[in-house]
């Protein structure tokens, strides 16, 4: 092999250990940090008391009336 | 006495979080209002420079004899920089202005050092800038994706890290403890992106893999520029905006983790299927073939959870700008992904591999589906940047129509023609000059589709650039600008100006 192969094979081994890697460690920080436990409240959390579920936040500009 | 008075208390307790938690979002959109517009104005700028460079190669495809005496304006060099103006240009600095905004939003964090990523977008808009001229001018390689002269990359690179640095950063620093779907989609596509623009730089230019490694390598690359780098961003908006504006939370979350992991294990295996039927091993096609498939998962996992979610909503399309181009996007993101699917077929390949029919397919994925959801995000969050409404709701319909219809009337076309054409290339009996004058009249349709398109990207610029200059009413009355802020519960009086509110 010569040192540009040994380079390539060390890029395409390199990346695939260490992107699978980062993937695993990323899914087991998220099940350790509890990102899992509880859907409901993660579909909520985009939502606050000035924006809450059940109001809508956008409509055409001359149509005031649709943002309530 | 007493109950009215404790209701009093409540309602004024209610009405003080809801001041405050605007202030907060508002603080959070100010900080970060620079450098966003900043890669909005000049993704917009590149989308104008795309839209002329496409029409440009497409009426060249219909009528050979236009503009040929410069070797600049000839069709290879144009469409080369079409494809650097709107991959590079528009569809990347969308995606960065969406993922920065987002990201602050969904971190309930500030931006900090904002300059920073000034500089990054300056350091990316020059590079497009060397690119696109450089590819015009002749310097382009020929590896499809990745035409920019070798000048360009290091612009890129030094950029692309600037941006995903900062956007750690802004997680780093976040208050919300929920890592939102759309979250996971951002710190996916800026920890995936530099790694494949760097690998691919590496394998392909730097230190040169040989042999049919080079365009696995490109196709590798090529897939997934599009796979993990604008479709995380532009289906994460979805998950953000669709849910935001109609203020219902999404239909399952479970399903929405399920189908960024998903996306996450399957996308990268897709690229080999642009090979299929080329020089490479069997079993890498083959394997392909199985990722695309696989690829239903994540795609009917998405394509669910945003009907279910908009289901009972739907006549807010008629109200919401923001939200029409959004659903728009989204249903065309599960037509084009089922399509593509079945297209990594190798018996389906057999027919449409080569041909407009793989075109049409592209343009619904990058147009129909990433562009539109970019759209869509625009018209959410220029005002709240700007604290400005869009001047004009005419200039608004005309943009969407004329994009939908026009890439309508594109895919429609080019899906058609081009598998009558492939049907036709695999028949030894046809002349090849018939089929090519069998496919004038779906090319010239690819025309007027363009035009289409590209008179609604005018009238956006036209809004953007009114919104941006002030022009059109102060945003009020809306539910994110609700309350006028105490100034007592601001985290810094400072950040805030009237503008924001």
């Amino acid at each position: 092999m010569t040192a540009v192969e040994i380079a390539l094979f060390a890029t395409v081994i390199g990346s695939m250990v260490l992107f699978g890697g980062a993937a695993v460690l990323a899914l087991g920080w998220a099940f350790r940090s509890g990102q899992f436990d509880n859907f409901d409240r993660g579909a909520k959390s985009i939502f606050g008391p000035d924006e809450p579920i059940g109001e809508a936040t956008d409509g055409f500009p001359d149509m005031n009336h649709e943002r309530k | 006495m007493a109950t009215t008075a404790a209701m009093t208390t409540t309602v004024d307790d209610s009405a003080r979080d809801r001041a405050q938690a605007a202030a907060e979002r508002a603080a959070i959109d100010a900080s970060c209002r620079g450098p966003v517009l900043f890669f909005a104005a000049s993704a917009i700028v590149w989308l104008l420079v795309g839209s002329l460079l496409a029409l440009l190669a497409s009426v060249k495809l219909h009528t050979p004899y236009l503009l040929t005496a410069s070797p600049e304006l000839t069709f290879g060099r144009v469409r080369m920089a079409h494809l650097q103006a709107m991959g590079y240009g528009w569809l990347s600095l969308a995606t960065v202005a969406a993922l920065l905004w987002q990201m602050c939003r969904l971190s309930r964090a500030e931006l900090v050092y904002p300059k920073l990523l000034i500089l990054a977008g300056v350091l990316w808009n020059i590079g497009q800038f060397l690119a696109v001229v450089g590819i015009i001018l002749g310097d382009a390689t020929s590896v499809e994706w990745l035409e920019a002269p070798a000048y360009a990359p290091p612009f890129f690179i030094a950029a692309v890290g600037i941006i995903s640095a900062w956007t750690v950063a802004v997680f780093r620093r976040r208050r919300e403890p929920h890592v939102y779907v759309t979250q996971w989609y951002i710190l996916g596509a800026i920890f995936w992106f530099p790694w494949l623009y760097l690998v691919a730089q590496f394998m392909i230019f730097w230190s040169t893999a040989v042999g049919v490694v080079q365009p696995i390598v490109n196709w590798w690359f090529g897939h997934n520029v599009i796979g993990l780098w604008f479709t995380p961003v532009a289906v994460g908006t979805a998950y953000y905006l669709i849910p935001k504006i109609i203020g219902r939370p999404i239909h399952s979350y479970y399903l929405s983790i399920i189908g960024f992991w998903s996306l996450a294990l399957f996308y990268s295996w897709a690229g080999m299927h642009h090979l299929i039927g080329g020089p490479i091993p069997g079993w890498l096609s083959s394997a392909s073939t199985v990722g695309s498939m696989m690829m239903l998962i994540p795609v009917l996992a998405v394509a669910i959870n945003h009907h279910m979610t908009m289901r009972g909503h739907f006549h807010r399309l008629r109200y919401s700008p923001a939200l029409r181009f959004t659903v728009f996007g989204a249903i065309a993101y599960t037509l084009v992904s089922v399509q593509g699917s079945f297209e990594a077929l190798k018996d389906f390949s057999e027919v449409t591999h080569f041909t407009h029919y793989t075109v049409a397919h592209a343009h619904l994925g990058v147009y129909g589906f990433v562009t539109m959801i970019m759209f869509g995000l625009f018209y959410y969050m220029v005002p709240r940047l700007t604290g400005r409404e869009w001047a004009s709701s005419t200039l608004i319909r005309v943009h969407f129509w004329c994009a939908a219809v026009g890439i309508a009337i594109y895919f429609a076309g080019l899906s058609i023609g081009g598998w009558w054409q492939g049907r036709m290339l695999n028949n030894p009996n046809v002349p090849f000059a018939h089929i090519v004058n069998y496919t004038l009249p779906y090319l010239f349709s690819r025309s007027i589709a363009g035009t289409l398109m590209t008179a609604g990207h005018l009238a956006f610029t036209v809004l953007f650039v009114m919104n941006v200059a002030g022009w059109g009413q102060q945003r009020a009355g809306g539910p994110t600008f609700f309350v006028e802020p105490p100034s007592a519960s601001l985290s810094g009086p400072q950040r805030i100006g009237p503008r924001d509110l």
